[in-house]
């Protein structure tokens, strides 16, 4: 057959039988210009970065294993790993608040949720700060009884605090509306299915429903992650000593602003780059179940007797 | 517990926003029957059996399922509707098998089998293991616990959700359309279980297209179409000499 149709079109095309040939791609001059230009911009710019002195590179090896740096991001960590973790808590609640049938619980949450997106972290944060301007006293007790005890909100209200809660309260409404999106992707079918086994609300949700949302609830809350890890700069406003605090009070006394904010900028990008690592292990971990290999079962029995097809 | 299996409906009345699906319907199934429910699209047969599980409330009527007012207490004035343990409670009383399967994707064949006993019931999970695999093989399927529902071919996971519904251990048993996703190849594995169910004495209600299971197996039948009972009678009676001209002209469309 082969010889057949290579006779057909011409006789002579080498000495490589035509059906073992292999396939090039098609190479334009435009791809041809898009490498020179890459190239040329690349390494423009890094001549640049490496023979300007005014980036100090000295400098930034210097500090970027410095004491408080490290201090600095310590607290960055801190504060990432504590206002997730608290803002996902919070956010699930008010994602189950937000799906509930009662009406007055849903509009709460929603409007909780409208407030905290609909103005800046920024603001919030300074807001949180001086929330003892609005109330001086936490008293904690037992409504309408004298029953209880009055905490100072400016002793209460450090800037650590005040950046801890800022964060979460923020986070917990992006978060809020990450569940309640993974949650809307759970068919109805999988609900009447629960229902009709006789589940209660809690079981369905535990075993049914958060399982099933978590493939597209982890990959945002990555993105999430990785937003708050560099959000955490805002509260360099709060007099926090988080990383980027800790570059600004070193240059502020040896005026190298740039090479300081380089280190903060190398730290952030490290770390950025260690969280995308879980992500994409726990992104592996949920799909599991829509994967196509048994569990147990090393591979695909394709014919058998009991269910006899496949 | 006690075993009654029986279904009674008088005058159910359910409406979607301005669309009555269901007006005035009495049906009486006896505890052991095999009801069949056919008729065309929109008639109102998956919605009645939709009912009798509580997915969907009536608007009114009387509704008696294992011989218990259905998800509502009645007093002198009104019926209240349950809280929600009541109900599933009785709930777990009547299985339910699904066009689209519903397996839970997240939990293998095994598990999902044991998601009732286990989860709802609290039954002790060895026990429920060994049911898991009684049940599996009663569905010939006894090498697959181990599978996740999307290594299962459609025929395989209905079979599946057959099981998990026993596993139950219901009085009654509805399927809503059960065969209508599979391809035809896979719908005569689906039905062989469903006749080796019927033989055991377990009232079930199908709402179907499959006019051989119909004739083979069902005891009763019922003919529905907009919203109303139009005939009902001896299975093979009603499929071979209708009454009714609308179902003569709906049986000649399907046979």
């Amino acid at each position: 057959m082969v010889t057949a149709t290579s006779k057909e079109s011409k006789a002579t095309m080498g000495s490589i039988d035509a059906a073992l040939k292999p396939r090039i791609r098609l190479r334009t001059p435009k791809e041809y210009a898009g490498w020179v230009l890459s190239i040329l911009v690349g390494i423009g710019i890094l001549t640049s970065v490496l023979t300007n002195p005014n980036f100090k590179w000295g400098v930034v090896a210097q500090y970027f294993t410095h004491e408080s740096i490290l201090r600095g991001l310590m607290l960055t960590i801190f504060l990432t790993v504590a206002s997730m973790t608290l803002g996902t808590l919070l956010g699930l609640g008010l994602a189950i608040m937000r799906s509930s049938h009662v009406k007055p619980v849903s509009i709460a949450a929603n409007i909780y949720i409208t407030l905290f997106r609909g103005t800046p972290v920024l603001v919030q944060l300074i807001f949180w700060f001086n929330i003892s301007a609005l109330y001086p006293n936490l008293s904690i007790g037992i409504p309408f009884t004298n029953i209880g005890t009055a905490i100072d909100m400016n002793a209460l209200m450090a800037p650590i605090t005040a950046a801890l809660v800022g964060l979460t309260l923020n986070e917990a409404a992006y978060m809020a509306e990450i569940i309640r999106g993974g949650f809307s992707s759970v068919g109805k079918g999988q609900i009447e299915a629960a229902d009709s086994l006789g589940m209660s609300s809690g079981t369905r949700m535990r075993k049914v429903i958060i399982p099933q949302a978590m493939p597209s609830i982890i990959p945002a809350t990555g993105n999430q992650v990785i937003g708050m890890f560099k959000g955490t700069s805002l509260v360099s406003v709060l007099g926090v000593a988080e990383l980027l605090q800790s570059a600004q009070l070193i240059y502020a006394r040896t005026y190298e602003t740039i090479p300081l904010l380089l280190v903060a900028c190398l730290w952030y990008l490290v770390m950025t780059l260690l969280l995308s690592y879980p992500q994409s292990k726990l992104e592996q971990k949920y799909s599991r179940a829509t994967s196509r290999l048994p569990r147990k079962a090393k591979k695909v029995v394709l014919t058998d007797p009991e269910g006899n097809l496949r | 517990m006690s075993t009654d299996g029986t279904i009674l409906a008088q005058k159910i009345r359910k409406s979607f926003g301005p669309k009555t699906v269901l007006k005035d319907i009495n049906l009486q199934i006896a505890s052991g029957e095999i009801c069949c429910i056919i008729g065309p699209s929109g008639s109102g047969k998956s919605t009645i059996l939709r009912c009798i599980n509580g997915l969907e409330t009536v608007d009114s009527g009387v509704l008696k399922v294992n011989g218990e007012d259905f998800g509502y207490y009645e007093t002198d004035t009104a019926y209240h509707a349950l809280p929600p343990k009541k109900l599933a409670q009785q709930r777990t009383r009547v299985g339910m098998v699904f066009q689209s399967f519903n397996l839970f994707p997240n939990m293998t064949a095994q598990e999902n089998i044991m998601s009732g006993p286990v989860l709802v019931k609290g039954q002790d999970k060895k026990q429920s293991m060994k049911q898991a695999h009684e049940l599996l093989a009663s569905v010939g399927l006894a090498r697959f616990g181990d599978y996740y529902p999307a290594q299962l071919s459609g025929g395989q996971q209905q079979r599946v959700a057959i099981a998990r519904s026993l596993a139950m251990d219901p009085e009654i048993m509805l399927f809503d359309e059960p065969t209508s996703a599979l391809d035809p190849e896979k719908v005569g594995e689906v039905l062989a279980v469903m006749k080796q169910l019927a033989k055991k004495g377990m009232t079930m209600v199908v709402v179907t297209h499959e006019m051989g299971f119909a004739r083979e197996v069902a005891d009763s039948l019922i003919f529905m179409d907009d919203g109303y009972v139009i005939e009902r009678g001896d299975a093979r009676e009603v499929l071979t000499n209708p009454k009714e001209a609308r179902t003569q002209a709906f049986l000649e469309q399907v046979l």
